[in-house]
């Protein structure tokens, strides 16, 4: 059982360091929590604030700091968190209720708690990353390679986290094989929703030849029926 | 005692939540409650309940409508369509529900009428608490998108999968049943063929030879059959209660009677749900028509979710 400092700085790190190693809940010893051992899900969700908060402010300095640039770097570093909690929450009911009628509900809040712990671990890498997406920004002016690298950047810590999920849910997996069933119906409609979101929610990175705003002009559309004509379009033009 | 009765109404309130949350979890369907007696809900109660879904589930199919109208319009669809949907799930439960409970009937099933009610009321909350589950996706993407053929055919994706999931729960729900009320049925008592009443004397010879054998026919088929039930009483015994109100009862093979009674309500509930909801339309309001309450009959709601997939894909 580890204890962590009181010191809110040093455990802030020491929470997170706990987080990304492969510990189990127990070794955060007595909570008083109904998902029992763990980290809270108000410290889980600060590190998603801090983390996406970070990454995010990364992401909007591609068109520098000067002038009206510096408003981009600031809807970014709020947008990143704003889309990964939306697009959580509006999953949630759906996943409460589907837990619950498939016999799973004692092990809800276990299950949540794995859910944003693993959130919290993409924000955490996401974080880690954005030195890498300066360095990119700084050696390479494009728009278009700038939107194809932060895509990079998302994938990679949405793959890494893929290991610390599945080991906090293989507990629940062993206890009833459900969970893998309901985890994968989670993925699907998590993706489905968040694509759309961030499609709303665009622009992240801010093209410097158009000028700052929250939202685009034309952010009301469907980002599945954008991509489908796209691939519509190239395939019809195949023949 | 305006506060005491206001406490009652709200302690009767959240005891429907209570219910329905008790469904959903499995606890009432269980074979252990339902060893008890009759699937026990309030029904009256979880009606409101469930008509609240409906609405919630309404309120946020018409966010389309509200954010793609200008004026009134918008808001007009959104009372109409908090309206419409419970209209929908009930005028197609008054619809289906004679010819099921005839269909039960000739099929052999000891439902009641009450018993099966219960059920039916039981398998609408699953449905509607999974599809008032989806509600804030449906609102997301009806706020987000513009494309009515895209929402259309979300909203139809997230009814049947709210519809098959009821579905699974009336099937096994129906089948717990079933195999509770054979529990409590008790088995007709074997007639020994020692016990058998002795002829009159002056009867003839082969008469008292065909009564003989016929006695002794109709006990052994008698005794079979207290046999098979008895045998079924051990296997019941013997049943691991289910996880959940969707698990099969392990080792059992669903009865045939069961198996008639839901492909006869499935296809119906299915059919008539699907016109129903054609003949209610519009739920969701087309961009840049006016606000009507009911559109003209035309064509049919298979034709409008092919016609949307085709728009859909560019044809």
């Amino acid at each position: 059982m580890t204890t962590l400092s009181t010191h809110p700085v040093r455990r802030f790190f020491e929470g997170m360091h706990l987080l990304l190693r492969p510990v189990p809940d127990e070794a955060y010893g007595s909570v008083s929590s109904i998902a029992g051992p763990g980290p809270r899900l108000r410290v889980l969700a600060m590190y998603i604030a801090l983390g996406d908060f970070m990454y995010g402010a990364g992401m909007g300095a591609f068109g520098g700091f000067a002038g009206q640039r510096m408003l981009q770097v600031f809807f970014s570093a709020i947008k990143v968190p704003l889309l990964i909690m939306a697009s959580f929450a509006l999953t949630l009911p759906s996943f409460f209720v589907l837990n619950t009628l498939l016999g799973l509900r004692a092990d809800f809040a276990r299950a949540l708690r794995a859910l944003v712990a693993t959130q919290a671990t993409v924000a955490i890498l996401l974080a880690a990353l954005a030195p890498y997406t300066a360095v990119w920004y700084w050696s390479n002016g494009t728009y278009h390679h700038a939107t194809l690298f932060n895509g990079l950047m998302f994938a990679i810590a949405a793959f890494a986290a893929q290991w610390p999920l599945r080991r906090r849910y293989q507990p629940l997996i062993q206890r009833n094989p459900k969970h893998r069933k309901m985890l994968r119906a989670w993925i699907v409609l998590y993706v489905f929703v968040a694509i759309q979101m961030a499609w709303i929610l665009r622009p992240f990175i801010g093209d410097p030849t158009r000028s700052t705003t929250f939202f685009r002009e034309d952010t009301w559309g469907n980002a599945y029926l954008i991509v489908g004509e796209l691939i519509w379009g190239a395939i019809k033009g195949l023949f | 005692m305006a506060h005491t009765t206001t406490l009652h109404r709200k302690r009767g309130f959240i005891h429907w939540v209570t219910e329905l949350d008790r469904i959903l979890r499995g606890e009432t369907t269980s074979l252990a409650s339902m060893r008890k007696g009759m699937l026990e809900l309030p029904v009256a109660g979880l009606i409101v309940v469930l008509l609240g879904l409906a609405s919630i589930y309404g309120f946020c199919m018409a966010f389309f409508g509200l954010f793609n109208h200008a004026g009134a319009a918008g808001v007009q669809q959104l009372f109409a369509s908090m309206v419409k949907v419970p209209m929908l799930f009930a005028l197609t439960l008054v619809v289906t529900f004679p010819s099921l409970y005839v269909f039960n009937a000739l099929v052999g099933s000891r439902l009641t009428l009450r018993s099966l009610t219960r059920l039916l009321v039981a398998a609408m909350a699953v449905l509607l608490a999974v599809l008032a589950s989806f509600g804030p996706i449906v609102a997301f993407f009806s706020v987000t998108t513009t494309s009515h053929p895209f929402i259309m055919l979300l909203n139809v994706l997230f009814c049947a999968i709210a519809g098959f999931l009821g579905m699974a729960f009336l099937l096994q729900t129906l089948h717990r049943m079933t195999l509770t009320e054979r529990e409590a049925t008790p088995a007709p008592p074997a007639l020994p063929a020692s016990d058998a009443k002795p002829q009159a004397a002056e009867e003839s010879a082969d008469a008292q030879v065909i009564d003989g054998a016929q006695a002794m026919d109709d006990s052994a088929q008698t005794t079979e059959a207290s046999d098979a039930k008895q045998q079924d009483a051990e296997l019941d015994a013997a049943l691991t209660e289910p996880q959940s109100a969707l698990d099969p009862i392990e080792g059992r093979v669903l009865d045939q009677h069961v198996r008639t009674v839901f492909r006869c309500w499935v296809i119906a509930f299915a059919l008539v749900g699907s016109q129903m909801s054609w003949v209610l339309r519009p739920f969701i309001g087309k961009p840049g028509e006016d606000f009507v309450l009911f559109s003209p009959r035309e064509s049919s709601f298979f034709e409008a979710v092919w016609n949307a997939l085709r728009g859909l894909l560019g044809g």
